[in-house]
């Protein structure tokens, strides 16, 4: 019975830790192939979040199964891996969009670009006055 | 919420005491003890029961694995191919959450679903700029998560 | 049969770090570096713990989590420099918002 157990409990690694290098090596081929910065970091950060929390919870069945050791720091580790992830995608997006990299010639959709805050950036640069609205007190 | 939190600790503490028992498993039994006791008595409390809110922070939780295991699945099959044949977009998406914290989970939420990415939040707060990798068709991007991620917070905050 | 898996997985992860290099080398913008370089970050935390269970031991448990900071700070200073921001955002001296 026992014997029986250990099988299943190893298999059950296996498939996490296989499963997580799998989605790890796919997610780089998706950093190699696609065109442009932001859906490079859909397929790199979070792909590869996702296949490192399963690795290390492979880890965390291991050693419980083999060691009968419970790590608190791998579980430490998965949350903030989850955590640290969406945090570092969306400052990566935005300081990206702000610095104007490009979008690939495929996109079909850019409402950021006429979003009505982006005017207070530009604000910024033109001490305090719109270009429409010096031209509107010129006249 | 935080009175009740404090209330529990009590029980299990006084459950400890009435066991003379200074483990982990003796708190924890006393800890649920103490639950079952609040969940029976909650109508006289003021405020709702908080291991309600606990329930609906365990539910967003399967809600968001779900989604993350099933957006890897759909995007690795986009990548797979062998033409490339997304169309990525920015679309805005006008969320009805109020409050930073709403706000944060909301985008880290859909920042973790592979396929979406919270590129900008405007400075009201209203309107999310969501960068997508297959951006088929917005209104229906916006309406499920609307109706999956954007209700689940609401469950657990409000 | 545990070993082999193990092996496999780390043979795959390791490409991945290959595939981060190339992208840190050729990247075309700056934030696919640091797009590439978080990548390989996360890819290490997932090696560690590989090398973890092969020699079966639970000494290198700590890297995994000093892996996921120092990542996770460095990306975050990295963007905060590409957008010519403050790397430590402060309420007031924060003028545009509300």
């Amino acid at each position: 019975m026992h014997e029986i157990g250990m099988t299943i409990v190893e298999w059950i690694i296996g498939l996490l830790v296989l499963g997580g290098a799998l989605l790890g090596a796919l997610s780089a081929f998706g950093l190699l192939r696609l065109p442009d910065v932001y859906t490079r970091s859909h397929a790199a950060t979070k792909s590869t979040t996702l296949g490192v929390m399963s690795i290390l919870l492979g880890a965390f069945l291991y050693f419980v199964a083999y060691d009968n050791y419970v790590s608190a720091k791998l579980l430490l580790g998965i949350v903030f891996v989850l955590i640290t992830a969406p945090v570092a995608g969306h400052l990566i997006g935005r300081a990206a969009y702000k610095s104007g990299a490009p979008l690939s010639d495929r996109t079909v959709q850019d409402d950021l670009k006429h979003a009505p805050h982006t005017d207070t950036q530009l604000r910024e640069h033109t001490d305090g006055q719109l270009p429409h609205e010096r031209e509107r007190q010129r006249e | 919420m935080g009175l009740q939190i404090v209330l529990n600790l009590i029980i299990a503490v006084v459950w400890m005491f009435l066991n003379n028992e200074w483990t982990a498993v003796q708190l924890i039994v006393g800890y649920a003890l103490g639950a079952l006791i609040m969940l029976a008595l909650r109508r006289f409390f003021n405020h709702d029961f908080y291991l309600r809110r606990v329930w609906a922070f365990l539910l967003l939780l399967v809600l968001f694995l779900r989604e993350l295991i099933m957006s890897n699945i759909s995007v690795i099959r986009e990548l797979l191919r062998p033409k490339l044949a997304i169309r990525p977009g920015i679309f805005a998406y006008d969320t009805e959450l109020r409050g930073d914290w709403e706000i944060t989970a909301l985008a880290c939420l859909i920042t973790l679903t592979p396929g979406t990415l919270t590129l900008e939040v405007s400075p009201d707060q209203r309107t999310l700029y969501i960068h997508a990798m297959d951006i088929a068709d917005a209104e229906e991007l916006s309406a499920q998560i609307r109706s999956t991620f954007e209700k689940a917070i609401k469950e657990v905050t409000r | 049969m545990l070993q082999v898996v193990l092996y496999t997985a780390l043979v795959l992860l390791s490409l991945s770090v290959v595939a981060g290099l190339y992208r840190i080398i050729r990247g075309p913008s700056m934030p696919d570096r640091v797009i590439a370089l978080d990548t390989i970050g996360i890819c290490l935390i997932g090696l560690v713990a590989v090398v973890c269970m092969l020699q079966d031991t639970t000494a290198y448990l700590d890297i995994i989590l000093l892996m996921g900071i120092l990542a996770f700070l460095g990306t975050v200073a990295f963007s905060k420099f590409i957008e010519k921001g403050v790397v430590m955002e402060h309420a007031r001296n924060r003028d545009d918002h509300r």
